[in-house]
């Protein structure tokens, strides 16, 4: 079995294309990995800086902020940001006298636009400026905002695309968000979390591509009739086959998904784990109350679970088409088609491609995504729902691709 | 060991490419013969259970092979007509892997591997890879293949097409030397290789059986005789209209002709020896050649 499973590997690793996909896999996540870090810090002269130095410099900024944003700590920003809007380089004409202003303001910078989420007029409104307008006395409002703003969309604007379970069900979710909570720099998790989906997709991309031969390529090299005529043709073979193809999804998902943390986290601190997902601009909305680590357990995960399915229905479609090129369309498809539906504006068709598997290859943007389902009297939201059926999903699939290939008749 | 085919039948939409065939198959080297098209690769590949039949039934020892499944494959050697392979792979690996979907434990397989190439003559080009082979090279790579299990039944689908004289040769000395003891089955569009080879020939048409016996049965069970004549150039075309040519040699102005007949065509007609190439002219009532006869 060892021997079968060493050489259906090298089958796929040992022709060029094999080879070039890996080193661009390599080359894409270095590439992501590079602008995932480019980030920067305006030193106290407002010259804008990037490199190691810069993240230390912005984290020990924002590092003075760190704890509970509790009442008295949001009056406190409130009062810097003050103090920084009206000091006489934040008012000056003068670009340069604007940076050195913008600079002392980014140790709250991330606070300062959760300020600007929750003191908005509208639920789906951003002002950058809101933060600048508000006075110490507006502290207390900063939580309740949050629901009352979800509350008064879901009866104005949302009105129609919900049913009232589900509208409690928001507002539950929202309501139940522990406050005060907890904040932190986090820019090492917010980077990672924002090039996530890109690092997933061409992960994906390149699986489909490595696995897209693993059964038609018997029939493309003209190898299938000794292939089926051998005592584990039409047995063990077919399933070394499918073990081998899960064996490359999962090691070279886990590679490149560690790889990118690694590199991500390394450079840019893990600091913020803790903190509940709200605690960031990205997150503000989101209804699942989780933490920041919670949130990227989801979105490896969820883009391991949507790496397995979609490339076990390529191998299906490999082994049914006889065609790699069929099959290397699949992802193709899964991924693309749901973005161009979803210009449809149409509450079915968001329900729909709510549940797409491209959902798990960028399950932190679908978090974010108000996307419900009443299943047995009970509302869930789309994650839970599509963390369940397509594993159970692959796990079907992978027996009818079994004896689909191992039916195969050779004319 | 006894391979019994009952009213084996394969229809495809408006085909029919074995026409309910029933005989009987043992250890020995059998040639099928036929035309193209006459239903021998589907034959072959039903034998081989690649292809399930539309009706009939194969057995093997009483027991049918589609049922018996792999205990069945573990029994046979296959080399296509088309034969494939893994490109990237040496003739080493290849090997190795065949081996290992034949069920061959390492161990026992690197040995088998090396005896193999060494009889084959590849053990100097083992970690060459098979893109890089030549035609003879990956022929007789296939062959070693199909050898690796020590099968019982050996199906060899035109090994030795696309060869040149040379590899023909040693080729069809390396089936000789491998034959004995199993069942062979093989076909080839070379009418010589099955007269070295076969030890009973398999007549096929339009998907069933004409005739099976030996070489000297087929001729001998041939109603017409040949004879050897020479025409002016200007009368081969009579004769060819008017009886089998088996073959037209020029000889200047003159041409010498073989023929088909039943009785003498001419008097200065010479009676010859019939050849196997005379029995597929009666049979498939055309001239049989190299390029137009499977074998």
């Amino acid at each position: 079995m060892k021997m079968m499973f060493r050489y259906e590997l090298k089958k796929v690793f040992a022709r060029a294309g094999g080879k070039v996909a890996l080193f661009l896999l390599l080359l894409l996540i270095g590439i992501t990995c590079y602008f995932a870090t480019n980030v920067t810090y305006v030193n106290e002269q407002g010259k804008t800086e990037a490199g190691p130095f810069a993240v230390s410099r912005l984290k020990a900024m924002q590092k003075e902020w760190a704890g509970y944003l509790n009442e008295e700590t949001i009056q406190r920003v409130i009062s810097e940001n003050k103090k920084i809007r009206t000091s006489p380089e934040a008012m000056s004409e003068d670009v340069p006298l604007k940076d050195i202003a913008y600079s002392r303001g980014q140790g709250i910078q991330e606070i300062r636009n959760l300020l600007n989420c929750s003191y908005t007029a509208h639920f789906r409104e951003y002002d950058y400026y809101r933060a600048d307008s508000l006075s110490e006395n507006d502290a207390p409002a900063f939580y309740s905002n949050r629901v009352s703003l979800l509350a008064q969309w879901l009866e104005e604007e949302a009105d129609g695309l919900f049913s009232e379970e589900e509208k409690e069900y928001l507002i539950g979710q929202y309501s139940r968000l522990q406050t005060p909570f907890y904040y932190d720099y986090m820019k090492g998790w917010t980077q990672l979390f924002e090039y996530a989906p890109t690092i997933i997709m061409i992960t994906m991309l390149i699986l489909g591509y490595l696995i897209s031969g693993i059964f038609s390529n018997e029939f493309s090299w003209k190898s299938d009739a000794i292939f089926f005529t051998s005592a584990y043709g039409r047995n063990r073979a077919i399933r070394t086959k499918l073990k081998s193809a899960f064996f490359i999804v999962t090691v070279i998902y886990w590679a490149a998904v560690l790889l990118y943390t690694l590199s991500i986290l390394l450079y840019l601190g893990a600091d913020g784990w803790e903190c509940p997902v709200q605690a960031d601009f990205s997150g503000w909305k989101c209804f699942y109350n989780i933490t920041v680590w919670q949130k990227y357990i989801l979105i490896v995960a969820g883009g391991y679970i949507g790496c397995l399915f979609i490339s076990s229905l390529g191998m299906f479609v490999s082994a049914k088409t006889k065609s790699a090129v069929w099959a290397v369309m699949v992802p193709f498809v899964l991924i693309f088609i749901p973005s161009f539906l979803s210009n449809i504006n149409s509450p079915a068709v968001s329900k729909i491609l709510g549940l797409l598997p491209d959902q798990l290859l960028q399950a932190g943007t679908a978090l974010n995504y108000f996307t419900l389902y009443t299943l047995g009297g009970k509302v869930w939201g789309a994650i839970p729902i599509l963390l369940v059926i397509y594993p159970l999903l692959t796990l079907l699939i992978a027996p009818v691709t079994y004896r689909e290939y191992r039916h195969k008749e050779i004319s | 060991m006894e391979l019994q085919i009952s009213n084996l039948t394969k229809k495809y939409k408006n085909t029919v490419a074995v026409d309910g065939l029933s005989f009987t198959l043992s250890t020995g080297v059998y040639g099928l013969l036929g035309a193209n098209g006459a239903g021998k690769t589907t034959l072959m590949r039903i034998l081989c259970t690649l292809l399930t039949p539309t009706e009939g039934q194969i057995t093997l020892d009483g027991q049918d092979i589609f049922r018996m499944d792999g205990e069945y494959r573990k029994l046979l050697g296959y080399l296509p007509q088309d034969f494939g392979y893994y490109p990237d792979f040496t003739i080493y690996d290849y090997m190795m892997y065949i081996a290992s979907i034949k069920g061959l434990r390492p161990a026992a397989a690197k040995k088998r591997i090396s005896r193999l190439l060494e009889q084959v003559g590849l053990s100097t080009v083992g970690n060459r890879k098979m893109k890089k082979l030549s035609g003879g090279m990956k022929r007789r790579a296939g062959i070693a293949q199909a050898m690796l299990n020590h099968p019982e039944i050996l199906i060899l689908d035109e090994p030795t097409a696309g060869l040149d004289p040379n590899e023909r040769i040693r080729f069809r000395n390396l089936i000789s030397g491998l034959s004995s003891n199993r069942l062979v089955l093989l076909s080839t569009h070379i009418v010589s290789d099955i007269e070295y080879i076969a030890n009973r020939i398999l007549l096929m048409k339009d998907g069933k059986l004409q005739i099976t016996g030996t070489s000297e049965e087929l001729i001998s069970s041939m109603p017409e005789r040949v004879w050897s004549i020479t025409v002016p150039r200007e009368s081969v075309s009579t004769y060819m209209q008017n009886y089998p040519v088996a073959n037209v040699k020029s000889m200047g102005k003159d041409a010498e002709l073989r023929i088909l007949s039943p009785r003498k065509p001419a008097e200065n007609a010479i009676l010859e020896m019939a050849t196997l190439e005379d029995v597929f002219l009666y049979y498939f009532g055309e001239r049989m050649n190299e390029n137009d006869v499977s074998l």
